[in-house]
């Protein structure tokens, strides 16, 4: 219950933030429009995130982006392809949805909260350190998140890590991003040898289209690392202001607290998509 | 206005590197909130002590005049060394406790009901240990099986 109401206040503060500093904008004279670099598309990197992982993509100052992730549950190796087929490639089947919003606080810093279906609530935040954009040979995040299962209320995952990028041109960008995810052992670490995570994302995204990307992630781990190490890849296309996503990963996690916990089989893979939308330009 | 964000938001990193979760064994092991996975406080918990659940003691059957039938005396003194690399009764080949492995042994069988167990699941007719009980003495199991 205090969660819920901490949730939903944190809620209506980011929504009502743009809204009060536009009303003050309006109050006062009549100034010429911020030139905001962040605002401009960026075409090695259209997203905030790759499938799970974060991009170094900034969230412009006082705006937003909403992101929706789905992971259908049925494995697509189960059955003949008859049956496959039968469920439609596991549409019919349940799903992991994920809601998410990321609100750029100040330039360079952003905040959000991912919530999925399994009662799983993200807090996040990131800041940027370096962009190439501003003549870095890199771009430089600074991730931090925390989950925490049955909304909020038991087992918290704090999560730290930094999310390097190196752009090339407008072809795409490569990922390394170290990440130290603690609790991921969701046992009292009296019953546990490990209780964290350290993790090495990589990952890629290559432009084949002007507007169509190929997109793909590891997470190699050493310490509590059950299942087998999270792997997706996906192929996306922007539109205007959506990134939409056709993803397949070898478990369900969109959270660091998840994919800390590794994907089920490396024989079984699911379809999923994201479905990403930027409220500025 | 950029600089008192910036150090609240590292802050808000720093809170999160150090904090440091973990779940509390007491949560998990629900009616016997003290056990640990050492034999004493097994031997204290479960063996030798009921719970609010009303499972009875393990020793109200497995005592020096029980046994006679049963096989099993966990009293305090004999009881390490009555589990501990003795085989079982009801299956010869298969340690009560087998040090290191928990799915090898006896006991385990016994307390999660596996197939292949001879007689019923323990504790006889329950209320049965909960899994987090069952977690805590795996664990004993293995890091070893001390007599700690």
């Amino acid at each position: 219950m205090r969660w819920t109401r901490v949730l939903l206040a944190c809620t209506l503060l980011v929504a009502a933030w743009p809204q009060t500093t536009a009303a003050q904008n309006a109050a006062a004279p009549a100034q010429a429009p911020e030139d905001d670099p962040d605002k401009d598309l960026n075409e090695s990197q259209p997203d905030f995130t790759l499938i799970g992982l974060p991009t170094t993509l900034r969230v412009p100052r006082f705006s937003s982006a909403f992101r929706v992730t789905h992971r259908f549950l049925r494995p697509l190796g189960a059955g003949d392809f008859g049956d496959l087929a039968d469920d439609f490639f596991g549409i019919d089947n349940g799903a992991q949805i994920g809601l998410e919003y990321r609100f750029g606080l100040m330039r360079g810093l952003q905040v959000g909260l991912h919530r999925t279906s399994d009662k799983t609530i993200k807090f996040f935040t990131q800041y940027s350190l370096l962009q190439q954009r501003e003549g870095g040979m890199l771009g430089l995040d600074v991730v931090a998140s925390i989950d925490g299962t049955n909304n909020f209320k038991d087992s918290y995952t704090p999560a730290i890590g930094v999310a390097v990028s190196r752009e090339f041109g407008s072809h795409g960008a490569v990922y390394v991003e170290p990440m130290w995810v603690n609790n991921s052992n969701q046992l009292p670490s009296e019953l546990t040898d490990d209780n964290d995570t350290f993790a090495i994302g990589l990952g890629a995204r290559v432009r084949i289209r002007p507007t169509v990307y190929l997109v793909g992630e590891i997470l190699p781990r050493i310490g509590y690392d059950p299942g087998v190490n999270h792997a997706s890849f996906a192929i996306e296309k922007r539109a205007g202001g959506h990134v939409f996503q056709l993803n397949f990963s070898n478990g369900f996690g969109t959270t660091m607290g998840q994919l800390a916990r590794g994907g089920t089989s490396n024989d079984d893979w699911y379809m999923g998509f994201n479905i990403s939308r930027k409220f500025f330009r | 206005m950029r600089k008192p964000l910036l150090y609240g938001a590292l802050a808000v990193l720093y809170a999160i590197a150090v904090a440091g979760c973990d779940e509390k064994l007491s949560d998990l092991t629900g009616p016997t909130p003290n056990l640990e996975p050492t034999f004493r406080s097994i031997q204290q918990n479960i063996f030798e002590a009921g719970d609010p659940s009303g499972r009875v003691p393990c020793t109200q059957c497995h005592n020096a005049i029980g046994s006679l039938f049963n096989g099993l005396n966990l009293t305090n003194a004999v009881a390490y060394s009555n589990l501990v690399n003795r085989s079982s009764v009801e299956r010869p080949g298969i340690l009560r406790v087998a040090p290191g492995d928990p799915d090898a042994s006896y006991l385990i069988h016994k307390v999660e009901g596996r197939a292949g167990i001879v007689g019923g699941r323990m504790p006889f007719n329950g209320p049965f240990l909960s899994g987090g009980q069952i977690l805590v003495i795996k664990r004993w199991i293995e890091l070893g099986a001390n007599n700690d």
